[in-house]
């Protein structure tokens, strides 16, 4: 049974790897629901496939889907003020579009849900490995054009890899997993006041998915919302019991 | 010294009684509650399903790859009904006895004679399931064909416990039928009647039973009701009268409430698999509440 937990571990930590980065990244630049909204539209471009194409062209579809939503709310968050509020309507658009474009197909729903709720569960290796090499490509290239960028670039170029990130973590592990795994290890890390957030990040987020599958293993628990359940409540004890920050301090990243 | 001799005798019949114990696991609980009648101490049997669960979706859980890596049977419903959470489940088990094409899968939908089989498959409806409908096992005259097909493949995994095997199975056919004419004589009250239901589960039950079926409350398998097919469905049901609506216990029931209510019907509960309801202990007891909450006035 331990290569089933390898596997969810695994996963786990390679998505932690770069999701501590974005987590930081948008709860500093107080974007959370991002993430949702980039993997709704990447669902809708796989329900717009699997509607019209019968399932052709599922992941370049779902990419393109993301990135637009990416690049609008690139622009939005420098031009609007109530970029929340966008950000929520966009992730409610993509949700009932694809509930509209299902309704109208026998059984779509759950072949929808087949191909976008991934269970941690059963990742193969192969696939983990790929998703591995394509955040190490991304992470240089971030840490790279983050020092030259500046302005809009660095914001292009954040919302890009965030978009692509996210498509292929929705794909690995599902939309609630991503969610959580990129914003709680990030919250609770904005709670401490030593070390470098992003290394405290990581740490805390591998703490947090062992505990979690360890239980999901012993108790029987859905491997997936067990990883939900834990990281959301050690976010939201860590919140409740740290000092409110000063106003003028703001997270390093 | 004898008695803990003696011990560790009885520890050893009982691990080698074990060892010679054969593990099938079932997709759902009536499969294994009819393994059980079959195989009785032969055989270990586990269900991955709950009995209250949607049949189409199943939440995946760490023990169904601990259950699926042990097993040297696993039988499935078939029809493609397993086919939203199984397959990778047995891919993660990376048990060569039970993956395709080997000798301890087995899958029951291959005896009984299948329902609403799609003529030509057209892209135009969806995802139609191409085998047809699979909820064939909720007509209690196809117990009889699994039964059979699952004792006579006991016997060929386990010939040892043949004899058994085929012992057993003559006694659970002998009290089928018993049942069977029981229940068979209770629903002759019903032919002729029209009903309802939520989704396409009992259309193998209202077949055999000459029961007419004038909808289904959701639009599609699978999609929740929208308004407009109500509003239809209201209106046949102006023009018809309609005994029953017939409600699964996991899909929602507001929409089939609300008609029962508006139109004056009664909505039966129906359990659909073992343990669905707390009446529903084995399988004879699941077609004894089914037919006691059809025919209870």
């Amino acid at each position: 049974m331990s290569d089933i937990l390898l596997t969810a571990f695994l996963v786990s930590a390679v998505l932690l790897s770069i999701n501590s980065y974005f987590g930081l990244e948008i709860i500093r630049r107080g974007i959370i629901f991002t993430d949702l909204a980039i993997g709704q539209m990447a669902a809708l471009g796989a329900g717009l496939s699997l509607f019209f194409l019968e399932g052709e062209y599922l992941y370049p579809i779902s990419l393109s889907l993301s990135l637009l939503a990416g690049l609008i709310i690139a622009v939005a968050s420098r031009r609007s003020n109530n970029v929340e509020a966008f950000i929520g309507l966009m992730y409610a658009f993509g949700l009932s579009g694809v509930y509209i474009l299902l309704s109208k197909s026998y059984h779509g729903m759950e072949k929808f849900q087949n191909l976008m709720a991934a269970d941690i569960l059963f990742t193969p290796l192969e696939e983990i490995l790929r998703t591995a090499i394509l955040y190490a490509v991304l992470g240089v290239i971030l840490i790279v054009m983050h020092r030259k960028a500046k302005g809009v670039m660095r914001d292009l170029l954040f919302f890009i890899t965030f978009s692509i990130t996210v498509t292929s973590a929705v794909k690995l592990a599902g939309v609630l997993i991503v969610f959580s795994l990129l914003v709680a290890p990030a919250l609770i890390s904005t709670t401490i006041r030593k070390g470098i957030p992003i290394v405290n990040a990581l740490i805390i987020g591998i703490f947090l998915n062992m505990i979690a599958i360890s239980v999901s293993y012993y108790l029987d628990f859905p491997t997936g919302y067990t990883i939900v359940f834990v990281n959301s409540f050690a976010a939201l004890i860590a919140s409740a019991f740290s000092q409110k920050a000063k106003s003028g301090d703001t997270v390093k990243c | 010294m004898k008695k803990a001799l003696i011990v560790i005798f009885l520890h050893f019949v009982c691990v080698s009684l074990f060892a010679e114990q054969l593990h099938v696991v079932t997709t759902y609980p009536y499969i294994a509650s009819i393994v059980e009648q079959i195989g009785a101490k032969n055989v270990r049997v586990h269900p991955l399903a709950d009995g209250e669960w949607d049949p189409h979706t199943i939440l995946p859980k760490p023990s169904f790859i601990a259950h699926l890596r042990r097993a040297d049977l696993l039988i499935i419903n078939g029809a493609q009904l397993e086919i939203g959470w199984l397959p990778p489940l047995m891919k993660q088990s990376n048990n060569p006895k039970i993956s395709v094409g080997g000798q301890g899968l087995f899958d029951l939908s291959r005896f009984v004679q299948l329902i609403d089989i799609p003529v030509g498959v057209s892209r135009a409806h969806g995802d139609i399931h191409p085998d047809g409908n699979p909820h064939y096992y909720l007509d209690p005259h196809n117990i009889p064909l699994i039964a059979n097909a699952i004792m006579e493949k006991l016997c060929d995994l386990d010939p040892a416990g043949a004899s058994d095997y085929r012992k057993n199975h003559a006694l659970f056919i002998n009290k089928w039928e018993t049942r069977l004419t029981q229940w068979d004589k209770a629903l002759v009250k019903l032919k002729g009647i029209a009903v309802i239901e939520y989704h396409k589960i009992y259309d193998y039950f209202l077949r055999r039973y000459g029961i007419e079926l004038l909808g289904t409350v959701e639009t599609l398998p699978g999609i929740p009701p929208t308004s407009k097919h109500i509003e239809e469905l209201e209106t046949k049901l102006q023009t018809s009268t309609v005994q029953f609506i017939l409600q699964d216990v996991y899909n929602p029931d507001g929409a089939s409430l609300h008609l029962a209510h508006k139109h004056n019907i009664k909505c039966i509960k129906l359990p659909h698999d073992v343990g669905a309801v707390r009446e529903a202990e084995d399988i004879f007891s699941l077609y004894d509440e089914i037919v006691r909450r059809l025919t209870n006035e």
